[in-house]
């Protein structure tokens, strides 16, 4: 692959879910080495980016790059691109019968040939980057929210994927287990040489370690730029948004059912 | 591995066994042991006119004690009378040819059974031979039937006249020897 | 259309059925989870099982002496015990048992993983998550259902002649002479651990469906225990019958 070529690509793309179009007019390049913070209101569909690039939703228009070649659509292809990508899931997805150190094991034991030690090995440096080598043997119902959450990055980081996914990856944590999360996304992007796309609607915690920062809203990305750019914006949208107004282009009082999304401005 | 998989393996292995050797007495102390390994036996064949209860799987016994079972029943299509086949242990090979074969139940209300009794025939019974001399079941209720109406020594005369036409029809009396024997 | 849905989730489960099988392979991770599976569905199953197991033998043989006492057969019960046992209440009772007790906790455990995001994580780190978390459950419960059987018979049979020769006075010796006289290897021993194992297929297969297939939310998971529970119980009585229909010549 070209080492200058974007990790993501996105052109003209259209994703819809249920019958419904949720987002339209993608256009996303995201150059190798950079933290891209995808943000935006609840239910605006930054998760169905997501899962456009890890291939389990397929485009209705317009074409996905992921690691310099097109999202397969066949099994065997999406399987090999998924190693190449490490997820960390809302929900941290980490195998509840498994303690930490097996969880982290997991991808190694199922997609190398490693012998065991070296597996072990692996694991301890790991768990060890995201500060949990002590917690190896724990299981999962033992450890608080923001250490099995580190315990899941851990994992998704196992096999070494030149791309990272976030998905709201500070839900739920408290305000030191957030700055602990960030900090890590940031120092293990720069020293591992990995690209990274945050989604999260926690803009204050995430602006100050993304290089790029773009806004989806009505169906579309309203904003893409620095995070320098992003604060000093003057559009009503990204400002309501930014400021946590209650009031303003997302209005307070819901819109009758059966109102359709109106257009990106 | 964590510390809970040495006691999870102790306990499956245990489980395994126990069901393993309750599976084994289980076959041993409550089924007749029919494992149907076919070798060991010898098939002989045997027709009768009224099968009464019997059915597969009866014990074949002499004096008493079982040397094999029905391990088939079928109807002769042209004759119409049944044939049984028999499956003899191969230690009991000495039958003669002329043994004959009975239904008998055991006890009054028993199970069906083949009886044989030897002859004296020098050569003995081989794998496909068929016995001749075959009784059929004796049916319990034309007995009684026929018991009651041939009554008591005052209904004997009247009653046995009226009663003996019937029983060569009956087909279930006692004597009922092949024709070429009479 | 009800009948094209009906025949849509008929063909679904088809396709589950097969990628089950198509996952399953002796690897040592896979048999590692086989072990854990079966210790978890069938070594904490035995309790209930034992008991129910002594309990039935308890009831069949009391059922069983009142009915044959009026025709002077009481020495027939261990027959009637071995027969009604083998031939249909030991599958049957185990299965359904098992059912309550561990294929509700296959369909609760799938459905929490698919609420936890576990089976979409495993999705996303390439693993499928049929040969992970539904494979080892399904052939652990073809395992241990005939065993657990193989449990029941012997409980109920021990329970039977506990009451028979020391409560209710037929001879030892008697009880299973005529026990074993009526027992077919083949047709009626053989026979029941056969379907055993078909039933706990049917009943995994349906468990992990439902489960695996579960709304991803807490009142997701409970709707599919619930509906694991019922719809396999159904199926293995509907296949119970077919077997024995087209098997009991």
């Amino acid at each position: 692959m070209d080492p200058n070529a974007p990790i993501v690509r996105l052109a003209g793309v259209r994703l819809d879910r249920g019958g419904r179009t949720v987002l339209r007019d993608i256009d996303l390049t995201v150059p190798r080495g950079q933290v891209v913070a995808v943000l935006g209101p609840s239910g605006s569909g930054k998760s169905t980016l997501l899962a456009a690039l890890t291939g389990e939703l397929e485009p209705a228009a317009g074409t996905v790059e992921v690691l310099g070649r097109p999202v397969p659509r066949r099994m065997r292809d999406l399987l090999e691109l998924r190693k190449g990508i490490g997820v960390l899931l809302q929900g941290n997805g980490l195998l509840t019968d498994l303690s930490a150190a097996e969880n982290v094991a997991l991808p190694l034991r199922t997609h190398t040939k490693l012998p065991r030690p070296v597996i072990d090995r692996l694991v301890r440096m790991k768990l060890h980057a995201v500060g949990l080598r002590a917690a190896a043997d724990a299981f999962p119902r033992e450890l608080s929210g923001g250490m099995a959450r580190r315990v899941a990055l851990a994992r998704a980081l196992a096999l070494d994927p030149p791309l990272m996914l976030y998905d709201e990856p500070l839900t739920g944590l408290d305000p030191i287990a957030s700055g602990v999360v960030m900090d890590l996304v940031r120092r293990l992007n720069d020293t591992l040489g990995l690209t990274s796309i945050v989604v999260t609607h926690h803009v204050h915690e995430t602006l100050p370690v993304a290089d790029h920062a773009i806004v989806i809203a009505n169906g579309g990305i309203v904003f893409s730029g620095t995070s320098a750019q992003l604060q000093a914006s003057t559009d009503p949208l990204v400002r309501q948004f930014l400021d946590g107004q209650p009031d303003g282009p997302i209005p307070f009082d819901a819109a009758p059912r059966g109102a359709t999304v109106p257009e990106a401005a | 591995m964590s510390s809970r998989a040495p006691r999870i393996e102790f306990a499956v292995g245990a489980f395994l066994l126990l069901a393993l050797a309750s599976l084994l007495v289980l076959a041993i102390a409550s089924t007749n042991g029919n494992f149907g390994f076919g070798g060991d036996r010898y098939e002989v064949t045997a027709r009768f006119t009224n099968l009464g209860p019997l059915r597969d799987n009866a014990p074949v016994k002499v004096g008493g004690v079982t040397i094999g079972q029905v391990s088939d029943i079928t109807l002769d299509p042209v004759k119409l009378d049944s044939v049984v086949t028999l499956a003899i242990d191969n230690r009991y090979s000495d039958l003669p040819a002329d043994t004959s074969a009975a239904i008998l139940t055991s006890g009054l209300l028993g199970e069906s059974y083949v009886g044989l009794a030897p002859g004296g025939d020098p050569d003995p019974l081989k794998d496909g031979d068929e016995i001749f001399l075959t009784q059929p079941s004796v049916d319990l209720m034309q007995l009684v039937g026929k018991y009651m109406f041939s009554g008591g020594a005052d209904n004997a005369a009247g009653d046995d006249a009226a009663a003996d036409p019937a029983a060569p029809a009956e087909g279930g009396s006692d004597e009922d020897l092949p024709p070429y024997l009479q | 259309m009800p009948f094209v849905a009906a025949t849509r989730s008929v063909g679904r489960a088809g396709l589950f059925t097969l990628s089950v099988l198509r996952a399953s392979k002796p690897t040592a991770d896979f048999l590692r989870e086989l072990v854990r599976e079966i210790y978890k569905i069938g070594a904490r199953s035995l309790p209930i099982i034992a008991v129910g197991g002594a309990f039935v033998g308890l009831s069949v043989t009391l059922l069983g002496y009142r009915a044959l006492d009026t025709y002077g057969a009481a020495n027939q019960v261990s027959a009637m015990l071995g027969l009604g046992l083998y031939r249909e209440l030991g599958p049957v009772l185990t299965a359904l048992l098992f059912i309550g007790r561990a294929g509700s906790s296959i369909a609760a455990e799938l459905g929490l993983m698919r609420a936890t995001d576990q089976i979409t994580a495993l999705g996303l780190m390439a693993i499928d998550p049929v040969g992970k978390a539904v494979a080892p459950r399904f052939w652990a419960a073809v395992l241990c259902v005939p065993l657990l059987t193989a449990f029941f018979c012997s409980l109920a049979i021990s329970a039977s002649y506990f009451e028979a020769v020391h409560v209710i006075g037929v001879e030892s010796g008697v009880f299973w002479q005529v026990l074993k006289d009526s027992v077919d290897f083949g047709k009626d021993f053989a026979m029941a651990f056969a379907k055993a194992a078909v039933f706990g297929a049917v009943a995994a297969l349906v468990a992990a469906y439902v489960g695996f297939h579960a709304e991803p939310t807490i009142e997701g998971t409970s709707v599919a225990t619930t509906k694991a529970v019922v719809n396999a119980s159904l199926l293995v009585l509907m296949f119970n019958f077919v077997m024995s229909a087209l098997l009991f010549r």
